[in-house]
């Protein structure tokens, strides 16, 4: 069957994941945007930043029928654009659950998409499925192959997730499926393990590897995603911001002091402390410290018209300010804090001495 | 303490605004010279320091001057510079509280320097002449307002000789001392007990050496320039490098340089790089690729990444040229350096001919190079292969000097460098279309490499001794 045309006026957005960081933030996007007619927002929660045009609904994707519910969803509403951010951000002490929710809810999804005939699926992926290896070279393009640890869950699940997609787009559906591999998000508001890692005082890093990195700043984030809404472009892009610096240079800018590791002791270590839940991740990020796993944003430049207006610094910088601020208690994150009436107050000096 | 800090501060003002209204009363050299032309005049109300002192007075003397500077000219420019006059004065003030007497009677000193070469500037460029001057005296101030800048807290305790030391220090390692950001004594209190004091320091220590941006592929220009001066002796004074035929080399756009690896410690890449460097005429930068084992082993990968080599690949190949730089290629790879001894200058396979590929796909010149020397440099004896599984190396090299002086023996025989940069290759005129023609590309790897063996030959043959 023939794909059906873009609708340039009053187009249907749904996304799952409505109330992650992507999520909540292109809602409030979406919300703004006169082409955009409705959003549908599929998530166990609704996303704070949900206005007129946002119309929620529960949907868990790890039960077993919520591709029924989805696919009815999508019909009822007539959408025309899917937005999948349904994946976790840092990685999880309950596999089977982080299982179900990213490689069998994607299925899931995929399953719903066809049978409502969705127009585009969009979905979110990370550059760190390239997997961090010292025979990468030091731009990874699209066509390279995943070569993250299956071992580790975290990885496995999102590989298959985006196979999954990737499937649908090849099978004659009529569904155009673009996957945004997206390098590691930073930024003033997110929260993923980066922000964890690099929000320690002391920061762990492998003795005597120095690996370039890359990241992406949240705002460049959140404007690739419209921009994968607003433009037919299928395929694979990666979603990443100009230069890279060293992971030293990184601590330095961010404040932080690094704590060189022989490798070797490193692994079964940071194993312990990630089974006593001390630890933000699992040992498999450890390659992420020692090589290089840099992709080529050209392609998205290209195809998809998108250019990161911060650089890899930039981002640094804009986290790192940021993150000042928390270190000395003159922000409290929404959802960590503990609810205080003083710090919602309507001064706002009051709630700064307060904190 | 605190309350110290303002009252010596106080005399110093006070000394300071004395000598500013004595000024007056000396001979004041810039106005009283005669001015002969109205650019001078101009330049001396405008001038910074000790002429905008008593803009009044200097108004005066300026129209009692000889008729021959055009009175009205300058009665203009100095009422329109007035106001700046005056603020001139409170930051002569303001400064001059700052500086000590050697640094103020520089100041004032200045303009009596600047005024001899006013005249000559009546030709026309008195803007860059007062440019030149501003920024002598810029100099001069930052100079002097900068090594009397104390905090406070060491002038309080008595430490001046030991402040002036750790000054001196501060030049090459960047270290904020205790209550530098406050001032006060307390506030240094504060800064050597709180664990973030010692944090910031040790980062900055850490960025000392370092750029706080990186190209794309990892050189830090500021780690890289440490170094230089160690490369640059080896290259001068070590290895004598002689450098010929820099002519084939092209002063901008792509090119692939192909030389022959040799030498355990390859430091062939990075005494080409030196050669193009200091020898070219456009001082063009090269990028060597370096082996895949260098990047798993721990300190030599990320410091070889820092000083410019890349990671030998296609995809990284492509993107330098792409940029339009200049790529030195060693085809041998690990066989190169892995010669025995008794193999010297035999070029080993040339992989599979990927550098062929990569220039019919991108459309970069092949410049034969020809290292000879470095074989000598570390000849290997002898190469053990059998714990290179466990320590990640290709091989573990027994050299004159290696094993039995430990890491000494790693220091590079200092032999004579012959580097010499043959004319380009002739491609044959294949597009890159051919790029997966195999019996071509072999054939114009095949021609690369006996280019590069036959010059060595010659080389090698012709030369007198290893060392000389």
């Amino acid at each position: 069957m023939p794909p059906r045309g873009p609708r340039v006026q009053g187009r249907v957005v749904a996304l799952t994941g409505a109330a992650s960081f992507l999520g909540r933030n292109l809602v409030g996007v979406l919300e703004e945007d006169a082409s955009v007619a409705g959003i549908v927002a599929l998530d166990v929660q609704a996303p704070p930043t949900a206005g007129k045009k946002t119309r929620f609904y529960e949907i868990d994707l790890t039960r077993p029928s919520a591709e029924v519910r989805i696919a009815e969803v999508l019909r009822a509403e007539d959408v025309d654009t899917f937005l999948h951010l349904a994946f976790l951000s840092s990685p999880s002490h309950a596999p089977a659950y982080s299982h179900e929710l990213e490689s069998v809810g994607t299925m899931r999804v995929v399953t719903a998409c066809r049978s409502a005939r969705v127009r585009k699926l969009v979905q979110a992926s990370t550059t760190l499925l390239y997997g961090a290896r010292p025979t990468n070279p030091n731009f990874l393009s699209e066509r390279h192959p995943l070569r993250a640890r299956r071992d580790d869950p975290f990885f496995a699940d999102k590989i298959e997730a985006e196979q999954e997609a990737l499937r649908l787009g090849q099978r004659g559906s009529g569904t155009l499926v673009t996957v945004l591999r997206t390098a590691p998000i930073l930024g003033p508001t997110v929260h993923n393990t980066l922000t964890k890692y690099l929000g320690r005082k002391l920061v762990p890093t492998m003795m005597g590897f120095d690996p370039l990195v890359q990241f992406l700043h949240e705002v460049d984030a959140i404007a690739a995603f419209k921009r994968a809404i607003d433009r037919d472009a299928p395929g694979i892009f990666n979603i990443v911001a100009d230069g890279v610096l060293p992971l030293s240079t990184v601590i330095k800018l961010a404040g932080r002091a690094g704590v060189p590791v022989p490798h070797p002791l490193a692994r079964p270590a940071l194993e312990a402390l990630w089974v006593a839940h001390v630890a933000e991740a699992p040992s498999s990020f450890i390659d992420y410290l020692r090589f290089l796993c840099v992709a080529d944003g050209r392609k998205a430049q290209r195809e998809l018209g998108f250019t990161a207006t911060y650089t890899t610094r930039e981002a640094l910088v804009d986290f790192a300010s940021v993150q000042l601020l928390r270190d000395v208690r003159l922000i409290h994150d929404r959802d960590k804090a503990t609810p205080d009436k003083d710090t919602v107050g309507a001064t706002g000096a009051k709630a700064v001495t307060s904190a | 303490m605190s309350k110290k800090k303002p009252k010596k501060a106080e005399p110093k003002r006070a000394r300071a605004t004395s000598e500013v209204k004595t000024k007056p009363s000396e001979p004041p050299h810039v106005i009283a010279e005669p001015s002969t032309v109205e650019p001078s005049v101009d330049f001396s109300a405008n001038f910074a320091p000790a002429s905008a002192v008593d803009a009044a007075e200097s108004v005066e003397v300026a129209e009692s001057a000889p008729p021959e500077s055009g009175p009205k000219s300058t009665k203009e420019s100095n009422a329109d510079d007035d106001s700046a006059a005056d603020y001139g004065a409170d930051l002569v003030a303001e400064i001059s509280a700052y500086v000590p007497d050697v640094a103020s009677d520089d100041v004032l000193d200045a303009p009596a320097h600047a005024e001899g070469h006013a005249p000559r500037g009546l030709g026309g460029d008195v803007g860059g002449e007062l440019r030149a001057v501003e920024a002598e005296v810029d100099r001069i101030l930052h100079e002097h307002v900068r090594l009397d800048e104390p905090p406070g807290v060491a002038e309080g305790l008595g430490l001046g000789a030991a402040f002036r030391v750790v000054e001196r220090l501060r030049e090459a390692i960047p270290v904020e001392l205790p209550g530098e950001q406050g001032g006060t004594l307390v506030d240094a209190a504060k800064d050597v007990l709180s664990t973030d004091y010692y944090l910031r320091q040790w980062g900055r220590l850490g960025l000392r050496n370092r750029s706080e941006e990186v190209d794309e592929f990892g050189l830090d220009p500021v780690y890289e320039a440490r170094f230089r001066p160690f490369f640059d002796l080896l290259y001068k004074y070590w290895f004598r490098v002689e450098v010929e035929g820099l002519e084939n080399v092209p002063d901008d756009g792509r090119c692939i340089l192909v030389g022959n690896h040799s030498g355990v410690l390859p430091y062939d890449g990075i005494m080409v790089r030196t050669a193009v460097r200091r020898a070219h005429p456009a001082a063009r930068e090269v990028r060597w690729l370096a082996e895949d084992f260098v990047y798993h082993l721990p300190f030599l990968g990320a410091f070889m990444n820092r000083i410019g080599a890349v990671r030998a690949c296609q995809e990284n190949a492509e993107r330098l040229l792409e940029g339009e730089r200049c790529v030195l290629v060693f085809p041998e790879g690990i066989k190169g350096i892995g010669k025995l001894w008794r193999d010297r200058y035999q070029l080993q396979r040339f992989g599979r001919g990927g550098f062929v590929k990569l220039a019919l796909r991108t459309g970069a010149p092949i410049i034969p190079v020809a290292i000879v020397g470095a074989e000598e440099s570390a000849p290997m004896l002898y190469k053990v292969e059998y714990l290179t599984e466990a320590l990640g190396l290709p091989f573990v090299p027994v050299t004159p000097g290696f094993p039995i002086f430990g890491p000494l023996g790693f220091i590079p025989a200092p032999t004579k460098w012959r580097i010499k940069f043959l004319p380009a290759v002739d491609l044959e005129g294949s597009g890159p279309e051919s790029a997966d023609d195999a019996l071509l590309v072999n054939r114009l790897a095949e021609r690369v490499r006996g280019t590069i063996q036959e010059s060595l030959d010659k080389t090698v043959a012709t030369r007198k001794s290893v060392f000389f």
